[in-house]
């Protein structure tokens, strides 16, 4: 009985909440439609202007400041104007914050990243012919099959990147550091960890990449430990991050490599307390760290150069030799993938390893070697 | 399946368990505390965020660790009273009102941490420092029981005093009494002379207190830091603990402890070969099967009761 006057009352609420939702959701598109107008037309100095659509927020250290990064270096060097914005990590705000970007003219490019905006991407596209649209880290659907990119998405650049090249050398280099005892501290261990934060492809890429490479060494399967973050908030739940890490260091793992955005904060606190090694992700995690013990934990970190991608993509096109309508895939040949080979890389990582490395990333990039992927 | 056991009787596991279960069982109590006194306190969440966050941002400022946990704190009682106010003093839906302290204060922590360090992902970038962990001579060096309670935080300390603690209030204390009484029937506890506000006043601040002590835990004892919404529904997950514990201190304090294992054993099970899909799925799980059996036992209960009364 309780329980049903409970769900009764809560009911009535959730009435009234939709109300207000409802009512505000009216006040905003008043203001927003007010304010549209102003910035209709060319922009004012004739530079092409790029609105960067987040699906999520900067500040992760790695995916999205990376994008943010390469662009607002176009802007600088090559003439555009950059405008941002955020939707925030509510998914339900995404599709309708896709449609007010993509409608409202203050833009010739539209850039978002993630294979989560690809269907977003691939339906607005065809609706403003007009404009242009950069995909970052995933494709469109080119061929129109699944009901979006009716127009073949023309009007559309994608780019991926094959992080299962970098998973590869972050493997590859585990293995080594392992099996030659290296690493001080954890020379009995022999296995290594990879804390993912969603079973998708574009991250389970970097894992299959990564045993791969770690079998090429020598190692076996059984010794790489995977464990996904997963959860509310896969990307950005530190203290789970670090339980997660703190297990695996338990479970005999000599290094982790977090890749899981700012969960993965939690694993380099996690490998101080248990004086071991990790690798970094995405971006140089030991420029980004700040305090001087994680830093030491950090052996290298495996680059996924967002950044560097957008800013050449921005360069083809002030050259108009960008291609629409077609994927680019970008990896360890091009520099979008990588990993850092710094003094600190060097103080830990002993000269033979460096240069099996160095071979190893060689043949990837000549072709010889072709690393398996998630896709 | 040996390997399982193996994990489920390691004093690693049992250790994760109490850390894990720190903030559920704070904030449960804290949900407890506000639902007993006939305020739903669904800004659990949100009390929480904001102590994590005004906690480490205020440490790492003032180089004190404890007065950024006691601001972080305070800020979280400040939360726990508006929300009575808004109910109280201006008939707000208690729900609404926490929904939208809730949003508030995932906001606000990002736009106050983005206003002070331009950073938009969280403080790492502020040495903040955390509460220090107790150490205990002597139970120390006891095998298992040594390696589990040593060196837990202390925090996780309080979150496993607060059960003895909250029912001591509950049914040894006047105020546990009157609290008691204004949830249950306000009037009548009005028409014997009990200050109902004040009592919901008092007990919407303990119940931020509490909230606010597990938010201070996930940026000052679990991490060293705050990043934005991590406390990822751990608020939520607090508010369900509520009522599987059948709003008493002691099925409480069970069903946010069984959250805090399921999740620790999430967590242990992970690295096997297991799917990560079907690991992920056993907090939740949990929950239906004890919510099935706490509801088929009261049904046995009513039904024994009826043929008693029958006879």
């Amino acid at each position: 009985m309780i329980g049903d006057s409970l769900i009764g009352r809560s009911m009535m609420r959730i009435g009234r909440s939709a109300a207000l939702v409802a009512a505000g959701a009216i006040a905003l598109t008043a203001c927003g439609g007010s304010g549209g107008d102003e910035n209709s037309g060319a922009a004012a100095s004739g530079k092409p202007r790029i609105k960067l659509v987040i699906n999520g927020g900067l500040g992760d250290k790695s995916f999205f400041d990376s994008a943010y990064e390469g662009l607002k270096k176009a802007e600088k060097d090559l003439g555009y104007e950059l405008k941002v914005v955020e939707l925030g990590s509510d998914r339900t705000k995404w599709e309708p914050g896709f449609e007010d970007a993509a409608s409202a003219d203050d833009y010739d490019i539209l850039a978002a990243g993630t294979f989560e905006v690809t269907d977003y991407i691939g339906e607005l596209a065809p609706q403003f012919p007009d404009k242009k649209f950069w995909l970052f880290d995933a494709p469109v659907d080119y061929t129109g099959k699944n009901g979006t990119c009716s127009n073949k998405c023309e009007n559309v650049y994608s780019v991926t990147f094959k992080q299962n090249e970098g998973g590869y050398l972050a493997g590859f280099l585990a293995e080594k550091l392992v099996a030659e005892k290296s690493l001080k501290g954890a020379e009995s261990l022999k296995k290594v960890g990879v804390m993912p934060g969603v079973k998708i492809p574009v991250i389970e890429d970097f894992v299959v990449g990564f045993k791969a490479g770690f079998k090429e060494a020598g190692g076996r399967n059984s010794d790489v430990l995977v464990q996904y973050v997963g959860g509310d908030k896969p990307f950005g739940d530190p203290a789970k991050g670090k339980e997660i890490s703190t297990a695996m260091y338990g479970q005999g793992a000599a290094l982790v490599w977090p890749v899981a955005g700012l969960s993965g904060l939690g694993t380099f606190e996690s490998a101080v307390s248990a004086e071991r090694y990790t690798f970094g992700v995405d971006s140089d995690q030991y420029q980004t760290l700040t305090d001087q013990a994680q830093k030491d934990t950090v052996v290298t970190s495996i680059l996924k150069n967002v950044g560097n991608a957008l800013y050449k993509a921005a360069q083809d096109d002030r050259k108009d030799s960008l291609k629409y309508g077609a994927v680019d895939t970008v990896g360890l040949a091009d520099d979008a993938v990588g990993y850092v080979d710094d003094d600190h890389f060097k103080e830990l990582v002993p000269q033979k390893t460096r240069t099996e490395l160095q071979e190893a990333a060689d043949k990837v990039k000549s072709g010889s070697v072709t690393v398996p992927s998630a896709f | 399946m040996n390997s399982v056991i193996d994990v489920v009787f390691s004093s690693a596991f049992l250790a994760a368990v109490l850390r894990v279960a720190t903030p559920y069982l704070l904030a449960a109590f804290g949900g407890l505390v506000a639902e007993r006194a006939g305020i739903s306190n669904i800004a659990l969440e949100g009390q929480m965020l904001s102590a994590a966050c005004t906690g480490a941002l205020v440490a790492g400022y003032s180089g004190s660790v404890a007065v950024g946990a006691l601001c972080g704190v305070a800020v979280a009682v400040l939360l726990g009273l508006l929300l009575a106010a808004l109910r109280l003093e201006l008939g707000a839906d208690a729900i609404i009102a926490g929904i939208g302290l809730n949003l508030l204060a995932s906001g606000g922590t990002a736009y106050a941490v983005y206003s002070l360090l331009d950073d938009k992902g969280g403080t790492s970038g502020l040495k903040s420092g955390s509460l220090p962990t107790v150490t205990l001579p002597g139970i120390e060096s006891i095998p298992v029981v040594g390696e589990v309670l040593s060196g837990q935080n202390m925090v996780t300390w309080l979150a496993f005093l607060a059960a003895p603690f909250v029912a001591w209030l509950f049914y040894r204390t006047r105020f546990g009494f009157r609290l008691r009484a204004v949830g249950e029937m306000p009037d009548a506890a009005a028409s014997v002379g009990i200050p109902v506000r004040h009592v919901q006043y008092a007990g919407l601040a303990l119940s931020g207190a509490l909230a606010g002590l597990a938010g201070v835990f996930l940026s000052m004892g679990y991490v060293s830091f705050f990043v934005r919404d991590m406390t990822a529904g751990r608020g939520f997950i607090a508010l369900a603990a509520v009522f599987l514990g059948g709003l008493r201190p002691w099925g409480v304090f069970l069903a946010a402890l069984g959250f805090g294992a399921a999740e620790a054993l999430a967590v242990q099970l992970g690295t096997m070969d297991v799917p990560p899909q079907l690991v992920s799925t056993i907090p939740y799980a949990m929950t239906l099967v004890a919510l099935a059996l706490y509801a088929w036992r009261r049904k046995r209960r009513g039904l024994t009761q009826e043929t008693a009364a029958s006879l």
